[in-house]
């Protein structure tokens, strides 16, 4: 049996089940950076950042790197290949040998590898040709790696440091539309692997964007977002590259606190442990920028001879570069002129062949300066107008409002995203919701149905019941009034008879006396049982009855009987009594003048009418009463036969409607 | 001289029947104590006249006379029974019985009965008719001449009802009520003229 309980313990797992698988499905992917297990102590020590700046690494990388390579370890010789490229590129620390290593590992190794093992070799191709101010290889070698499926949390860092390179070449190739582009992938990337220093990085590119475009309050936003994220994940270069870029737009700006924040970038620098001399030239520069304002020439001079092995020692073009420039502006102030301007002239035609109109920009100011103290106004003039050219020309791929434009179409096209993830979220909530309260519904509805149909199959099953006892009740009841008849009848009448004849004396009076026990036998007798009812038939008995009620009551009742014997003789003497009991009940009760009884019927049903012509009476609340015993008999006794009794009464009389399905 | 069967299932019932029996100067055939030897030796011996009682074991007596009637035999049956009613005096009349009297007047019946039997006359005991004993013990004579219908009609006529209200009265048809109002007039010996009934009973009631 279906209990209410279990089905609602039903209910609540199921609840739960669908609660938990909702859950999971809602949740966003981010991609955890799976631990290493292997514990190889080499190339343990090989990604330690700390010491990559120590004269070793690079040869116990290529003794672990051949040892690997012997031994056939492919992809260990694979991950120490690709870790010293990441160092290397993070460092912008290129050398000749390592990039033939490289190659060589690219022609007959590489396609022994999955794919996504081995992106960090486009990576490093692009990031040398970068390096070299070839962005368009750059971005060739850059699209490559794009290409890559999310699988993990490498290829995603790889992507989103992919994209974000693209962005940067773009950028520094004047293609701001681009830049943006890929600066928002990249930013997607970096959050689905929740990197902060990557996203610094990208922060600080949209802020290099924006400087580009002149929209320098935007730039110093984008560029303070990019300093938290890095002091987040404690990636201290980074924060001095984003200082040095900040203090680069204060320079464009004409901003007061440019030399302060020189000086305060300088000065805390110079605490920090930073190997990286990229970043040491830059800083610097700026430095000694601010002291060549100061006019403090000597102390430029004993900084820049400082630093001047550090940046020969590194094969670093774009750090030789700087530090050529901070010589040169030094130069410009000490002497009026530069000594040498052919280093700047020689690299021109390079930078302009690969569109590199940043540093254009610097060496059309410097040339400009260069003319200006060298009294040469013309060439000052010319240069003043390729400075303009260029200028026009980074800032022209992209106008400025267009750059505010694609960043909030890019913006909205985010938030339009995100509002359609949050939709499809709520959406899914909420079909998962309304199928649940469906399930649910349809659950209790289906229990509350089967336990209303069993509830209902039970009082159908009891009334049966009852229906069943009501019928084998009456007929014990009738078989024992039988018995008890016949047994007057035969045994005590008999017994009578014998006694009558064993009188010696026989007297009328003892004989009349006899003869009337016998008869008061008779009458018990048969109103116990109507008298060999099975022989006689329903129709003789009710013609019998009616004749007896004729003249032992003096009640006038008529009786039209149809019937042919249909039914069982049990459901037949039920009937007798039915009639029997509506009939004792209008002599007794109607005070009618006459009485009908009229029995009829058709292939399905048996049809009895018993009428009077009495003063009636109040039919239901008789039968609430609990005084009416005969009504109640006369409908019960037709349930048992699988039949049905209405009473109607008015003044004008009564009419008792029984209906028997054969 | 005839051949009689006695059955009846009370011992000293069927003795006393046989003294009477033999008494009157009969041969008895055959006695037995249930139906079924009742009809098998009918079969075999064909009594002249066979005296049964309607309880008994096996076959009752109704339905051996409902045998012998469907047989065809020759065996006249008369019932000697305790049943003192209408019903099976006329149930019995169906099958063919010839005699139908009660036991506790046997004395009195039996020998008329069995003589009119042998005739071939039916004898229905005398007694059966009180059967329906009629209670009303009406002291005007003129009306216990009547049936319980006429009766009824008769004051439903005194009211002044017409022969309609009163078929409507009584559950039956206008005709039926029309045939009881000429027959009351002939048992009454009323005169053939309107509305002699309702004079007589404005008279009388």
């Amino acid at each position: 049996m279906f209990s209410f309980k279990k089905a609602i313990k039903y209910i609540v797992i199921l609840l739960f089940l669908l609660l938990v698988g909702c859950h999971d499905k809602t949740q966003n992917t981010i991609y955890k950076r799976s631990v290493d297990t292997k514990k190889d102590v080499t190339y343990v020590w090989l990604k330690n950042k700390e010491n990559f700046t120590k004269s070793s690494y690079m040869d116990v990388f290529y003794n672990y790197y051949n040892k690997k390579l012997f031994e056939n370890k492919v992809e260990l010789a694979s991950k120490a290949l690709e870790i010293v490229c990441i160092r290397k590129a993070y460092y912008v620390s290129f050398d000749d040998v390592f990039y033939q290593t490289i190659q060589e590992f690219d022609k007959m190794y590489r396609n022994k590898l999955p794919v996504s093992k081995t992106v960090y070799i486009n990576t490093y191709y692009a990031e040398i040709n970068a390096d070299k101010g070839n962005f368009k290889k750059a971005i060739y070698y850059t699209n490559k790696t794009t290409k890559i499926k999310v699988i993990d949390f490498e290829s995603c860092l790889a992507k989103a440091n992919a994209y974000y390179d693209l962005s940067f070449y773009n950028y520094s190739i004047g293609h701001q539309r681009e830049a943006i582009k890929n600066n928002f992938k990249a930013l997607d990337f970096f959050k689905k692997i929740n990197d902060p220093s990557g996203l610094g990085t990208v922060y600080s590119n949209f802020s290099l964007i924006y400087s580009a475009t002149e929209n320098y309050d935007q730039a110093i936003k984008y560029l303070d977002k990019a300093i938290t994220y890095y002091q987040k994940s404690n990636d201290l270069n980074n924060v001095y590259i984003a200082l040095h870029n900040k203090i680069g737009i204060y320079e464009s700006t004409n901003d007061s606190r440019f030399y302060s924040l020189i000086d305060s970038t300088y000065t805390s620098f110079l605490k920090q442990d930073i190997k990286d001399i990229d970043i040491k030239i830059s800083i610097v520069t700026y430095y000694t920028k601010k002291l060549l304002h100061e006019n403090k020439i000597e102390e430029t001079k004993k900084i820049l001879d400082e630093i001047k092995p550090e940046v020969l020692a590194k094969n670093s073009t774009e750090a030789k570069d700087e530090f050529d420039i901070a010589m040169a502006e030094y130069e410009l102030k000490k002497n009026g002129s530069l000594l040498n301007t052919d280093f700047i002239k020689q690299a021109i035609p390079g930078l302009i062949e690969g569109e590199y109109y940043q540093k254009l920009q610097i060496y059309y100011t410097i040339l400009k300066q260069d003319a200006i103290k060298k009294k040469d106004f013309k060439l000052a003039l010319y240069y003043e107008e390729e400075l303009k050219k260029v200028s026009l020309e980074f800032g022209k791929r992209v106008s400025r409002s267009k750059v505010i434009e694609l960043d909030k179409k890019y913006q909205n096209q985010k938030k339009e995203q995100q509002l359609q993830i949050n939709k499809n979220t709520i959406t899914a909530k909420n079909t998962t919701i309304a199928l649940l309260v469906t399930v649910l519904l349809v659950f209790f509805f289906i229990v509350l149905a089967i336990s209303l149909l069993q509830k209902q199959k039970k009082l159908k099953q009891e009334k049966l019941n009852a229906q069943l006892y009501t019928k084998k009740l009456l007929e014990k009841t009738e078989e024992e009034r039988k018995r008890i008849a016949s047994d007057l009848h035969d045994s005590v009448s008999h017994e009578l008879l014998s006694l009558k004849s064993s009188f010696e004396v026989k007297t009328e009076n003892t004989n009349k006396k006899i003869d009337d026990i016998i008869n008061d036998i008779r009458i018990i007798s048969r109103n116990l049982h109507p008298i060999m009812f099975d022989k006689v038939g329903l129709k003789e008995s009710i013609n019998q009855m009616v004749e007896r009620a004729q003249s032992v009551n003096d009640f006038m009742v008529t009786s039209d009987v149809d019937y042919n014997s249909t039914l069982t003789s049990s459901s037949e003497l039920q009937l007798y009594r039915i009639i029997q009991e509506a009939l004792s009940n209008i002599i007794k009760y109607a005070d009618a003048i006459a009485a009908k009884i009229t029995i009829t019927e058709n292939n399905k049903s048996v049809f009895i009418e018993i009428k009077d012509n009495g003063k009636g009476f109040d039919v239901n609340e008789t039968l609430n009463n609990g005084k009416s015993f005969g009504l109640h008999n006369i409908i019960e006794r037709s349930k048992a036969i699988g039949g049905e009794a209405k009473i109607n009464s008015d003044k004008n009389g009564t009419i008792i409607h029984i209906n028997i399905h054969k | 001289m005839i051949n009689i069967l006695i059955a009846d299932d009370h011992p000293f019932t069927l003795q006393g029947t046989k003294v009477f029996v033999e008494s009157y100067g009969y041969k008895i055939s055959d006695t037995c104590s249930n139906g079924i030897s009742a009809l098998n030796l009918i079969h075999l011996h064909a009594p002249d006249i066979a005296i049964l009682d309607i309880n008994m074991p096996g076959l009752d007596g109704l339905d051996v006379a409902k045998k012998v009637q469907e047989s065809k035999l020759k065996t006249k049956v008369i019932l000697l029974t305790m049943h003192k009613e209408i019903t099976i005096f006329k149930k019995s009349q169906e099958y063919g019985v010839y005699g139908y009297i009660l036991k506790e007047h046997a004395q009195e019946e039996l020998e008329n009965c069995i003589t009119e039997v042998r005739k071939g006359n039916i004898y229905k005991s005398i007694f059966l008719a009180s059967d329906l004993i009629n209670n009303t013990s009406d002291v005007n004579s003129e009306l216990s001449k009547l049936t319980l219908s006429e009766r009824k009609i008769v004051t439903l006529v005194n009211q002044e009802k017409t022969s309609r209200q009163i078929a409507e009265l009584l559950f039956l048809s206008e005709r039926t009520v029309e045939g009881h109002r000429t027959r009351i007039i002939e048992k009454l010996g009323l005169p053939k003229e309107k509305n002699a009934l309702l004079i007589w009973a404005l008279k009388n009631l």
